[in-house]
């Protein structure tokens, strides 16, 4: 019995914890690293935010995409919210099922300074997944993916 | 059931205490998420006596705020909603204040009542110089827990207070009767009565952009129009124009943007709306079919706006409008790797022809949108940032 309330509790705080605690910060120092080509395989970024209803069909879909070539392509979300916003964050990410994926939050209140050091050329509108290959070549794609478009990022 | 062993109710205790603490720290925590933000968010108005009033959120409510003195000083917060509510105050969300012929203060913003994509209107107005509050009501009849949001608040020129939104209920209906649905739909409603009813909300339009501020602008004849990003046939992101009638007239709703933008995506930048004194109509809007731009033009619905003016592209975003005689004013947020600038371009010919762009204010930190405000035919600017609010005055030239 003892041991089984051990697990309980556990348990319990895992869940009331880990979620929020895991999203790290993307402050505009923080870009470039995450822009580094990967030494292998290919990077993406999936960009999404709280207002967004295309993002978590997307983050889903490339989840299920990286699962299948797990070891040439590395996931990580992005949240473009305010990483004060952390807890709606983990709660959003978990009920779309990321948890086992990097997640990042921007660390400014509003999103137009980092999303410009990310990608001039964007105007902020997400879903935002951007593929970063290990010879460092980019393809960045605004909008929910298609089949098609999935394709065209097959490492 | 008359007997519980004694271990059994020593553990039943501590479980459930257990049981209920994922909901206690979440509910914690969601509240510091709130008061740790201090959400850039806000709205300004000037009222008749050329005093500025201020909306923003803190810890849960709407607060609002005088100055006598255009920005320099300002009177001490009064919350506009005793109960605290989780309350959208970050991107283009925002609460809204806007002033009338009495001198009433009226403010509006959304409440998520409950978690997840979730919005109910809330209004209240002020009749004593702000001083207080009526108690807040909720705008919309339909009680059903659905997305709405991007609120937009206007006064028609016989008083009567506009009300416009972007509502969810006919996406999750159809959803649950597994049809298709584009985007959300544009609904709004008006009150008579100083604010204390409002109308039964009408559609004005199926298939409205989902996560984008709405505009809403009085005409010369005193009627509220609006201006909002729709979706149209294969996802295109461009946007309508219709006078909001309340009178029992049929709307029309016609797009009045031509950009062809397709995209499956949030594109998080709403329009912007000013009608000048002959009926010209002045807007701003964001579109990303070449690139990101925004854009100046005047409304000519049906067709593709005129005097179209591309004002910016990378890094230029949420623009406003504002129209005096024949002085038309522009402003947006540009921003760089070291932080942002506030542009200006200004045209003395009715927006046939604009000046060069200029900077006019500029933040090392974050900014929200730029909102241009008329007081005696000059021009302002408010702007927050997270070092505060600020308002800027336009100098001629």
């Amino acid at each position: 019995m003892r041991r089984l309330l051990t697990i309980l509790l556990l348990a319990v705080a895992a869940t009331a914890f880990a979620g929020a605690s895991a999203i790290e910060p993307l402050g505009p120092g923080d870009v470039a690293a995450l822009l580094k080509p990967p030494a292998r395989g290919e990077r993406i970024i999936m960009l999404w935010s709280l207002d967004c209803v295309y993002c978590e069909p997307n983050m889903q879909a490339l989840a299920k995409f990286q699962r299948t070539h797990p070891r040439q392509i590395e996931l990580v979300t992005v949240a473009t919210d305010s990483i004060a916003q952390r807890t709606r964050i983990a709660t959003r990410l978990e009920a779309a099922g990321m948890q086992g994926y990097p997640a990042r939050a921007y660390a400014e209140l509003s999103p137009a300074r980092i999303n410009f050091l990310i990608d001039p050329n964007w105007g902020g509108e997400l879903p935002r997944t951007i593929v970063i290959r290990a010879d460092g070549s980019r393809t960045a794609i605004s909008g929910e993916l298609t089949d098609k478009q999935l394709a065209q990022i097959t490492p | 059931m008359t007997y519980q062993s004694p271990i059994a109710l020593r553990l039943l205790v501590p479980l459930l205490c257990l049981a209920l603490l994922p909901l206690i720290a979440s509910a914690h925590v969601g509240h510091m998420d709130m008061a740790d933000e201090p959400a850039l968010g806000a709205s300004a108005a000037f009222d008749a006596n050329g005093r500025l009033w201020l909306a923003t959120v803190r810890d849960g409510h709407v607060v609002v705020q005088h100055s006598g003195d255009l920005g320099k000083t300002f009177s001490d917060p009064v919350q506009v909603n005793p109960v605290a509510e989780t309350i959208y105050a970050s991107g283009e969300n925002r609460p809204k204040v806007a002033t009338g012929p009495a001198g009433q203060i009226d403010v509006q913003w959304t409440e998520q009542p409950t978690p997840g994509w979730t919005g109910t209107i809330r209004f209240a107005r002020s009749t004593d110089g702000g001083r207080h509050f009526s108690a807040p009501i909720t705008v919309n009849h339909d009680p059903a827990k659905v997305t709405r949001g991007f609120d937009s608040l206007a006064i028609a020129g016989n008083g009567d207070v506009v009300v416009a939104w972007i509502d969810g209920r006919d996406a999750a209906r159809a959803k649950s009767a597994g049809k298709p649905y584009a985007g959300f739909a544009f609904y709004y409603t008006w009150s008579t009565d100083g604010g204390k009813t409002f109308a039964p909300e009408r559609k004005l339009m199926d298939h409205s952009c989902e996560c984008c501020r709405t505009a809403l602008a009085r005409q010369p004849d005193g009627k509220v129009a609006a201006f909002f990003r729709g979706v149209y046939e294969g996802n295109i992101r461009d946007h309508a124009f219709a006078v909001l009638h309340t009178d029992g007239q049929a709307n029309h709703p016609e797009r009045a943007t031509f950009s062809n933008w397709r995209v499956a995506a949030c594109p998080d930048q709403g329009p912007g709306l000013a009608i000048g004194a002959r009926g010209v109509r002045h807007a701003v809007w964001f579109e990303a079919s070449h690139g990101p731009a925004i854009w100046y033009g005047q409304l000519d619905p049906g067709h593709a706006p005129r005097h179209a003016l591309k004002l910016g592209g990378a890094g230029a975003s949420h623009a406003d409008v504002a129209v005096a005689g024949k002085t038309v004013w522009v402003a947006w947020n540009q921003v760089n790797a070291n932080g942002y600038s506030l542009m200006l371009r200004v045209s003395h010919d009715g927006g046939a022809h604009f000046g060069e762009a200029r900077t006019i204010a500029s933040s090392k930190v974050a900014v929200g949108s730029p909102q241009l405000l008329e007081r005696a035919d000059a021009a302002y600017v408010a702007w927050n940032t997270s070092d505060g609010f600020r308002l800027i005055a336009i100098k001629e030239r």
